[in-house]
């Protein structure tokens, strides 16, 4: 699944090398300066990956933790070490969030990498039209990975709490994605804008306060705060679900 | 122990409230305070929302507004910038859009405005003397500033305005009068205007509009955060960013010679409609003919523009045409604090008023 993640920012490159000139304003944000700068592939490859791409390769580490075991039968085994199920469920948890440590992270790296093997590379110009640096840059990317493993951290509480519900590990990595979905579709209707604060997926896109001129930090502390709420209310489910659980698989 | 922390945390505020309360002055000693005040430097964020009962359209993650919508979308979506201000002649203004920020910024005669959603920049070389009134309309679309909006409402206290004053509050972490303007007529849709002032300073600090009958805010405007220490220098420093499209503008070398014609935001609905006014690019041909009257004065005032004023291009917009409804003689657009009508011989009349008076004031005429 890492390497499906890093193909994207690779695609992205290989195509926009290949093909003419892209006007401004068309595609996804970014698409146009990387012919003048290696260091966007990275960011339009962020861009495209959070809406499906990221929700749907974490739903799926996140669906299949406990059910996972459950489906191949391994669970009870587990359970018989005398390590006790919160243990368990922590560290399905931990191992969830590294991988959406290192799927941000490759994104970032193999979009720097191929960006800098097919385009020039120099100093990028934020959103704010200041001009930094590339390493000043490089480490606002790296920022914006952590920014958006913070993002997916609550999503991958939910994903984990929904695992704990079932013995089908398919079941539960659909109905994950399929929440990162809805709650992005709700976060698209301004109707619903009382609610819009409350999803888990509402700040995903602020990640571009970290491409300002100075650095916004308040939409980093949101989400932080909205991540670690969802953390506690889905972490206490799984935990209620899992520890009264009846485990015959 | 969480109860007992979660009481340290509610009791942190509360005491600093108590503390922080300024002394109590009339409403008259306010409008003093606001008139004397003199702010120089600041740094702070402004959050404007509006609710004028207008049709938000859907925002996708990806896609960004297209120009000629925005100004819409300036009507009915929230937006967030930061101001930052030193001095007279440098300031500047980022409107946060998602994945993108439409700059602003003003060092000594230099004005720059930076659109990072097509990258590109405009550069204009302000004139020594009267800059001071176009300097907000070259923002392409603008978040009013408290001070500047509460100022314009100010400058109407009249006659037909009844000022009192609320009950003190704390905005953008700071100690604020409110003062409340009421219209002493019926005839507007306007039901009061509610403006936060700091206590230390006498800096508007918000504006909220309600419209007649309605309890949430029509348009609120206000600081969430603000220092009044000057920002760094290199906030103001701005330098064309490699690759950009460029473009130069020059504005006439002499100051126009009518007073309702600053250009190039011509006043179409009067300062009585602060936040609303119609970007100067909708209108069309000379802008220092433009053939605006106002009938009244105060709160009900109506606003004519005749024949041709605002392009045909922009009433077509689908963006504009969506929120035109068809009415008696002509098409209107109606929004809890203001309307527009535009009858079928193309004049535009405007205000803070029902549909019916602006029909009959086609009709007078």
């Amino acid at each position: 699944m890492l390497a499906a993640l890093a193909a994207i920012p690779v695609l992205i490159a290989v195509v926009v090398r290949l093909s003419a000139h892209v006007p401004p304003g068309r595609g996804p944000v970014f698409l146009d300066r990387i012919t003048q700068n290696g260091m966007f592939v990275a960011a339009t490859a962020m861009v495209v990956a959070i809406p499906l791409f990221l929700p749907l390769t974490v739903g799926v580490v996140a669906g299949d933790t406990v059910a996972g075991e459950a489906g191949m039968g391994t669970l009870r085994y587990l359970l018989v070490a005398p390590a006790g199920r919160i243990r368990l469920l922590v560290v399905k948890y931990l191992g969830a969030v590294v991988f959406c440590v290192a799927a941000t992270l490759v994104i970032v790296l193999a979009g720097s990498a191929i960006g800098a093997l097919l385009f020039p590379v120099g100093p990028v110009t934020l959103l704010s039209g200041d001009t930094v640096g590339a390493g000043q840059a490089e480490w606002r990317l790296v920022l914006v990975a952590a920014y958006v493993t913070v993002s997916l951290a609550g999503f991958a509480a939910v994903g984990l709490f929904i695992s704990t519900l079932t013995d089908a590990p398919v079941g539960a990595m659909a109905a994950t994605v399929v929440l990162a979905i809805a709650s992005q579709v709700l976060d698209s209707l301004p109707q619903l804008a009382w609610l819009h604060p409350w999803l888990f997926s509402h700040y995903w896109f602020d990640f571009a306060d970290l491409l300002r001129q100075p650095v916004t930090w308040d939409s980093f502390g949101a989400n932080a705060v909205l991540q670690a709420g969802y953390l506690a209310v889905f972490g206490a489910l799984a935990y209620g679900r899992f520890a009264s659980k009846d485990v015959l698989s | 122990m969480p109860a007992v922390i979660g009481l340290g945390v509610w009791a942190g505020p509360l005491q600093a409230t108590v503390a922080a309360k300024a002394p109590d002055r009339t409403p008259e000693q306010v409008l003093a305070l606001v008139a004397q005040s003199r702010v120089d430097a600041l740094s702070g964020t402004i959050e404007q929302t509006s609710d004028l009962g207008l049709p938000q359209l859907p925002k996708t993650g990806l896609g960004a507004t297209a120009g000629a919508a925005s100004w819409v979308d300036m009507l009915t979506a929230p937006h967030t910038a930061r101001v930052y201000l030193d001095g007279p002649t440098r300031m500047r203004v980022q409107v946060l859009d998602q994945l993108a920020e439409r700059d602003l910024v003003r060092s000594g005669p230099d004005l720059w405005t930076y659109n990072s959603s097509d990258n590109t920049v405009t550069h204009v070389t302000m004139p020594a003397r009267g800059f001071k009134k176009t300097l907000p309309s070259a923002l392409p679309a603008r978040v009013e500033s408290p001070d500047q909006l509460a100022r314009q409402f100010l400058s109407a206290v009249g006659p037909t305005t009844r000022v009192s004053e609320g009950p003190q509050s704390r905005m953008a972490g700071r100690a604020a009068y409110h003062l409340i303007l009421s219209p002493r007529t019926t005839d507007t849709l306007i039901g009061s205007v509610d403006i936060a002032v700091d206590a230390a300073t006498g800096l508007p600090l918000g504006v909220t509009v309600l419209a007649r009958g309605q309890e949430k805010p029509a348009l609120q405007v206000q600081f969430t955060q603000l220092s009044l220490a000057a920002p760094a220098a290199d906030v103001f420093r701005f330098v064309p960013p490699a690759g950009a499209h460029v473009q130069q503008l020059t504005l006439p070398q002499r100051p126009v010679a009518h007073p309702d014609a600053k250009l190039p935001n011509a006043r179409l609905p009067d300062a009585k409609l602060p936040g609303v006014r119609l970007p100067g690019h909708m209108i069309q041909g000379e802008t220092h003919r433009v053939p605006v009257t106002v009938a009244g004065t105060g709160w009900d005032a109506v606003i004519e523009a005749a024949a041709g004023t605002v392009s045909q291009q922009m009433l077509d917009n689908p963006a504009v045409a969506a929120m035109m409804h068809p009415v008696t003689g002509g098409r209107a657009l109606s929004t809890s604090v203001f309307t527009v009508f535009v009858a079928t011989d193309g004049r535009l009349f405007a205000g803070a008023v029902p549909l019916e008076r602006l029909q009959a004031a086609a009709a007078a005429r």
